[in-house]
Formats: C-alpha cells, structure tokens, sequence
C-alpha cells in the first residue's frame, strides 16, 4: 500500500535519510523505532510529503506520489497525526471533526449549503468521536481538553478521511498508562484494509502490537524484521535496547 | 452556545434598528454620514472575511475599492456605459484582479502577507497616482449615480440613497452570515485556525486563500462603485495603505471574525470621526488610542466586550465557554 | 544631461546617502523584527521624532553637535516608554496583536507631533556642521551629505564590532538564531530585547536629527519612510545587520535612480522589487535565520 524506495534526505552536510526503504502492505501495522536523532521524523515527513526526498520514490497504492504536495498525497489516501498535537484549537471537537470530514469528503467549495443540514457528516463525526473515546466531550472545546484527550482528537483527525495509510507519530506520547490502553486498543481495532506506519517510543507496546519493525539508526536502516526478530537481534540490542531501561 | 449565537445576531438586529432610527432622524449631513457608514461597513465587512475568519491581514485592501470605484468612474464618464452595467463590470473586474493578485500573495504567510499586500496595494496606489488620464493627484469627478427611477426610486435624494445603502448593509451580512454557516466558511475558520493541518488533511490551502481573496476583493470593488456614487468624486487617497489600515482598525475595535463588529465598528469610527474632528484637529490621535486600547484589552472589539458582559450577566452554573470562533463555525 | 559623468556622480552620492539613512532606520527594525518576531510600524514615528527633537535642541541651543547627541537620547526615552508601557505588556499577546497596537501608536504619534510642532516643515539654517559644499566632475554637492553617509558607515561598522566581539552581541545573535535555546542558555532574553528596543529606537532618531539639516522636519516624516524602512527589511531579510545594509543599498539605489530614469514609477520599482524578492526567496538576500 505504502511504499518507499532508497530514500536519501541531507540536510547541509548532515544526512539523515539514508537509503531507507520501506514497504508496508494493507492490514500490516509496522513500526519504527530508533534512538532519538535516528531521522525517524524526517523520514515521516519525507512520506508524507512535507520535505522532499534528495533521491528515491514514494508510491501510495502503486502510484508515484514523490512530487506530490502534502495536501495532494492526502487526497491519495495518506493520512498522518502529528508528534505534537496539531488541532484546531480556537473550536469544539465537533468543529475539529467536521471540518476534517469537509476536507476528507471534497466539499469545501459549497458555500451555498448548511453544514448544519448535512447529517451525514454528522454521523460521521459521531462514529469517529466514538472510536476514539471523545463521544462524550463533541461540543467540549479543543483548547480546554485533557492533553490526553487532544492526543485522541489528534489521531481522530488523521482516521477522517478514512485513509488507505495511516501514519501515526507516537500517538502515545505523554499519556497515562490508562490512556495508552485506550489508544492501543483503537489501533488494533483499525480496519484490516489500513497500513499502520506508527513511530513509537515505548518498546513493550511495539513489541506486543507492531506486525513489522524496522529500526533506524543515524538515517539508516539498521535492521528489519518481526518483533521476534528484532527483539532477538544482537546488532538491536546493542545500539539501542542495551542502552534503555525495557 | 446557542443563547451567544442569538446574542449576535441580536446585536445585528439592533445595529440595523439603530442605523434605521438614525435614517429617520438624519438632516443632510446625517444622511451623508449614514452613507458613509453603510459603504464602510460593506468594506469593513469583506476585510473581515479575509482577516478576521480566513486569518489573512490584508493591507492592501483599499487599493481593490479603490479600484472599484476608478473602473466605475472609467466605465460611467469615460466610456459612457450605464451605471448598473458599470457597477457590475467595476466588481467583476476587481474579482478578477483579486483573484490574479490573490494567487500570488498566498504564496507567503504571516507578516510577509501584510508586507506583499502592501507593497501590491501602494502599487495600484502609485499607479493611480501618477496617472494622468486618471486624473492623477487631482482624482475624478463627474460620476453618476445608479438610475432606479424607472421604479420611482430616485438615488440622488441623499436620504433615498443613504437607505438604499443602510439595506444593501443588511442584505450583505444575510449573504455572508449564511456563506460562513456553509462548509466553505468552516474551511475559512480551519485555515486561520491551523492552515498546516488543513494541508496535511488534503486541502490545496492556496487554492481556497486565493478564492476568498479574490471573492473578499469583489465585495471590497463593489464597496467601491457605491463610494464613486456616494461622493461623485475619487482621489487617489481612496488607494492608500492607510485607507486599508483605517478599514482594519474598523474591524480590529468592531470585533474581528464577527461579521457584525466591522459594522459597529464603521460606524464608531465614522461617527466619532465626524464628532471628534469638530472638537479637536486631533482626531488621529484619538483613533490610535481606541486602538491600542481595543487591541490591549485583550477582548475582541466591542462585540468581544459586550458577549463577556452578557456572559457574566447570564452566566449559569457550569455553562461552558466557547471560544469567538467556534460560534461562527456552528452559526445557523 | 544623461551621459555627464558628474551627473552620475551626485546620483551615486545621493544614493548612498538615502541608503544610510534607510539603514540607520532599518537596522533597528530588523533586529527587533529577528529578536522579538514583531514588527514595530511606530519606527518611523521615532524618526520623525529624532528630527523634530533635534529641531528643538537646535534651535534652542544654537549647537547642532548637541542636537546629535541629545536627539537619539530623547528619543530612546520615549522608546523606552513605549517599550514598557505598551509592548512589554504585549509579549504574550502574539506578533499580531503588537503590529496592530504599534498601528496605532503610528497615529498617536503623528498627531502628538502635529500638536507639538506643528503642521509646517522645520528647518535649522545657522550652526551645521559641514554646511560648505565641494566641486566634483563640474558639480557642486554639499558637504553635510557627505557627512551622513560617514555616519552610516561609521553605524554598521560600530554595529558589526557590536554583535562579533561583545557579550551582548552574542546574546542578541542567539536570540535571532533560536530564541527558545538561547533562554534555555541563560540568555536573559527580556532584558536583551529591552536593550535591542533602546539601541534601535536611538539609531531611528539619529537617522531623524542627522536628516533633519539636509530635507528639514515635518510632522509626517515617519509615515512617509515607514513603507520604504519595511521593505528593506524583508528584501535584506529578517534580523541581519548585513541584510539591513545590503537591502538599504538595493533600495536607495532603485529609488534614486529610479527617480531619474523613470521619475513617475520610481516607487513602483521599489514594490515590484519587494514582490519578486519574496517571492524567489521568501526569506530575503541574506536571513539571519537560515
């Protein structure tokens, strides 16, 4: 479904994409992980379209989308959340929602009809406020959320359009163990037709709940493989796992 | 929420009442200054749009009315065309100019947005300006007003023409209360709010900055064609960067992002400025003042001041509070 | 006319010497601009002010070396008012609400120095300095333009030893570069804006009192060099002293030679200058942030 092609990205005299290729078919969640510096944001943004590769080619669902702008790879399908929550902080959830579901649907150009009308989009905003757990806060505004809860609007933002990939930048980051079980729990529960691509800090959750991991180490792809794999590789161990506490 | 949605548009409501009672008690002059009012808070209004719900400030927007108001003078007493085909050409034209000056623009953000817009907008002005056949300095004169008396409507009658004004007023908020309940006006919102998310959720956020640009232009060029009728005579001033920021102020102390605030706040500053400028030559001064004091009290404009009022008054338990936005955002 | 090599000449001096003055103004706001990401429009308003203070000392005095010195001081004073009354209190309010508040200070001040000064242009005729003139290529040209060109050079080259070989040059060039890392690294970031503020506040009224002799005071000076000041800020690019000076020369040079070669579109030049530069390269010729 995703897939890229030796990516290289230097910034100055720094590299920080080095070769990385990467393939993620539909149904799979795989996960990157690597010390902090490693490039796993850039490499995120590369895929997503807000830096441009020096070399290599990005393909969404067969198609080359390497020239594509971020807004134009969206419309192919790839959706993202963002490392730091990227809401729409002036409204409710419900605005934040529906305001993706106009993007994500293509209407944004009528003005001759009422968004209140449209029950559709409603719904819509519903059952994603259900799924992550914000049913109960849509009219509540964004900027008085629990972090928590912003964490979960942040990725309900990114699963508005229903995308064919889904790239998750440490969804769990700062939240309560409680909070994690929740978020963990609604990306297992994602359809089985969605790439997962997800960056994440917290080993045991990658282990338990990533298909495929790949472990980036200064821009490279230091090894790729099942959790089993990587858990029991000595080159993992010794970079990365050795140094940490999991 | 409901209860501050009615809040304003009762606030609309009243503006017109009042601009209405004034109509009615208006001599020459008053009318004068109700026309004024009325042509100002049409523009006011349109800035709104772009600064106020899109986040895009502008200080290039009076050289777009200006432009309205030259074309409609060249298209009436240069070229003969009637007033009505002239008004719609004069708004067309600016649309178009808009929207070809909007597509560049766009292309930078923040206060690079207020520079570019400046520097295209005192452009238009230079141009204008040193234009001899524009009449350069010396502006135009010579310029008719819309012909309404085969419905026995006679626009030279400056009561008949400040009402006609008053109303069109009215007719615009409608419009535009009602395009900023569609999907296009939560876009709008979004893209003020956070144009990088819009981006990333796939919207081409150029695309949508230019049209209302060149949309918001319209309206402004159109504001434009009333003026040239209001005075029957344009000069350059009308171009000028400190017109676009005198407009900006009408909003800033109204209430940005409100629709009716651009209209309170013409209205404050063409009524104050009429006051004031017989009691003081300081008139300047007192404007900047209203102005650091809107923009310092932390509260947006007089519409801000007056729903936190309303909200204290009616304040209940645990109501919870919305932010200015989010109100439009989910209005009608 | 066209082709005498003296001609030419003054064009060339006069350029430089609106280049210098544009700098003296424009190397305050930028660095302000790169520090505290605001941009003060009331900037100009502290030129004219320069010009009409040195006016006043002038005339009271006799002594336009005074008025040199004394005028940039006056002026940092208010500077330093307006800096704690209004934009100190403003530093959480986000870069938009301080333009607009500094918006309004540009009217204030207008009207406070119409009301002080008054409407009509002020002149000092008796004690300049370098009042004579000298003869080049058969044209005569006055000294004292001369004199402000040094000024301005003098200026970026104090500024350039300023922010390479001090402390607080350091702080400032942290502070442009990263602000958050340069508080992180004990930075005092407040008091670094404060001193940026007062320094560009008294280099805006050095420009003012050392222009007032060559083009005389007025009331409106500040508006009228506000537009010009802000777009050799954003051609030169944000917060850089090199930017400030190379964009100062680009635009005084367009806008004097424009003015003859194409004397009605001389400003038009300037603004079609200002597009292009954003948009080739939206961060100016030399950004101080790369």
């Amino acid at each position: 479904m995703l897939r890229a092609e030796t990516l290289f990205k230097t910034f100055g005299a720094l590299q920080v994409t080095k070769g990385v290729s990467l393939e993620i078919p539909a149904g799979i969640r795989h996960a990157i992980i690597g010390p902090n510096g490693a490039g796993k944001t850039t490499l995120f943004n590369l895929l997503a379209g807000e830096l441009a590769p020096d070399e290599g080619r990005i393909l969404i669902d067969g198609q080359d989308v390497t020239a594509f702008a971020p807004d134009r790879r969206a419309r192919r399908g790839l959706s993202r959340s963002f490392q730091k929550n990227n809401l729409f902080l002036s409204g409710t959830v419900r605005d934040n929602l529906v305001v993706a579901d106009i993007v994500a649907r293509g209407y944004g150009a009528h003005f001759w009809t009422r968004l209140s009308d449209n029950r559709r989009a409603h719904e819509k905003t519903a059952e994603i406020a259900e799924q992550v757990g914000l049913a109960d806060l849509l009219d509540r505004g964004v900027s008085e959320l629990s972090y928590g809860a912003q964490r979960q609007l942040e990725v309900g933002l990114a699963l508005m359009p229903d995308p064919k990939v889904l790239l998750l930048d440490e969804p769990t980051s700062g939240m309560s163990p409680e909070e994690t079980g929740r978020m963990l729990q609604l990306i297992d529960d994602l359809p089985r037709t969605l790439a997962v691509l997800l960056i994440e800090h917290d080993m045991d959750l990658v282990f338990s709940h990533a298909d495929r991991i790949t472990v980036l180490n200064y821009g490279e792809i230091l090894m790729e493989g099942t959790p089993q794999e990587v858990r029991g590789s000595d080159i993992v161990q010794e970079t990365y796992l050795g140094g940490k506490a999991h | 929420m409901r209860n501050l949605m009615s809040f304003r548009s009762t606030l609309a409501a009243l503006t017109l009442i009042a601009l209405l009672i004034s109509w009615t008690n208006a001599g020459y002059f008053g009318m004068e200054i109700l026309a004024e009012i009325a042509i100002l808070a049409l523009l006011a209004m349109s800035l709104d749009l772009l600064a106020g719900y899109t986040g895009l400030v502008s200080l290039g927007h009076a050289a777009l009315f200006g432009c309205g108001a030259y074309a409609f003078a060249v298209f009436t007493a240069f070229w003969g065309w009637p007033p009505s085909l002239s008004m719609l050409a004069a708004t067309l034209l600016t649309g178009l100019i808009a929207l070809i000056v909007g597509s560049v623009v766009t292309r930078v953000q923040g206060i690079f947005f207020i520079m570019i817009t400046l520097a295209i907008g005192e452009m238009g002005y230079e141009l204008v300006f040193k234009t001899r056949a524009l009449g350069g300095d010396d502006g135009l004169a010579g310029i008719p007003r819309l012909d309404l008396s085969a419905i026995g409507v006679d626009l030279n009658d400056p009561g008949v023409f400040a009402l006609a004004l008053i109303l069109l007023v009215a007719v615009c908020y409608l419009l535009l209360k009602r395009l900023l309940a569609s999907p296009y006006g939560a876009i709008l919102v979004g893209l003020h709010d956070n144009a990088g998310r819009m981006r990333a959720l796939g919207l081409p956020v150029q695309r949508y900055q230019t049209s209302i640009f060149a949309f918001s232009g319209a309206i402004a060029g159109f504001a434009g064609t009333l003026s040239a009728q209001h005075t029957m005579f344009i000069s350059p001033q009308l171009l000028h960067w400190t017109t676009s920021g005198e407009v900006l102020v009408m909003g800033i102390l109204g209430g940005l992002g409100t629709l009716v605030g651009p209209v309170i706040g013409a209205a404050l500053i063409t009524l104050l400025r009429h006051e004031l400028s017989d009691l003081t030559d300081y008139w300047g001064l007192w404007l900047g003042v209203f102005l650091i004091i809107a923009v310092m009290g932390g509260k947006n404009g007089v519409v801000g001041w007056l729903e936190a009022g309303w909200n204290a008054l009616t304040r209940r338990g645990e109501t919870s509070k919305q932010s200015d936005r989010s109100k439009n955002d989910a209005a009608g | 006319m066209l082709t005498d090599s003296g001609f030419w000449f003054v064009q060339l001096l006069n350029s430089l010497q609106l280049s210098m003055l544009l700098f003296l103004l424009s190397v305050g706001l930028t660095v302000i601009f790169g520090l505290m990401n605001f941009v003060n429009l009331a900037h100009g308003s502290l030129y004219a002010l320069g010009a009409l203070f040195g006016y006043s000392i002038a005339q009271a005095t006799g002594n336009m070396w005074l008025a040199f010195i004394l005028a940039p001081v006056c002026v940092m004073a208010v500077g330093a008012l307006i800096y704690v009354l209004i934009i100190d209190r403003m530093r959480k309010a986000g870069p938009m609400k301080q333009v607009l508040v500094t918006f309004g200070l540009i009217f204030v001040f207008l009207d406070a120095q119409r009301y002080f000064w008054g409407s009509d242009q002020l002149g000092v005729t008796s004690g300049i300095p370098f009042s004579g003139s000298f003869e080049l290529f058969g044209e005569i040209y006055p000294s004292y333009r001369l004199f402000i060109i040094c000024v301005g050079l003098l200026v970026f080259a104090a500024l350039y030893l300023l922010l390479e070989h001090t402390r607080l040059g350091a702080e400032v060039r942290a502070g442009v570069d990263d602000p958050e890392t340069a508080s992180c690294l004990g930075v005092n970031v407040e008091r670094t804006f404060f001193t940026v503020f007062l320094i560009g506040s008294a280099l805006a009224g050095l420009a003012g009192v050392v222009a007032m002799p060559a083009f005389s005071a007025e009331a409106g000076m500040g508006v009228s060099i506000l537009v010009p000041t802000l777009v050799v800020v954003v051609v030169g690019g944000l917060g850089s002293l090199k930017g400030a000076f190379a964009g100062s020369l680009l635009i005084g040079t367009t806008l004097t030679f424009g003015q003859v070669l194409i004397p009605s579109f001389a400003s038009m030049l300037m603004y079609a200058l200002l597009v292009a530069v954003l948009l080739i390269r939206p961060s100016g010729l030399f950004p101080a942030r790369g």
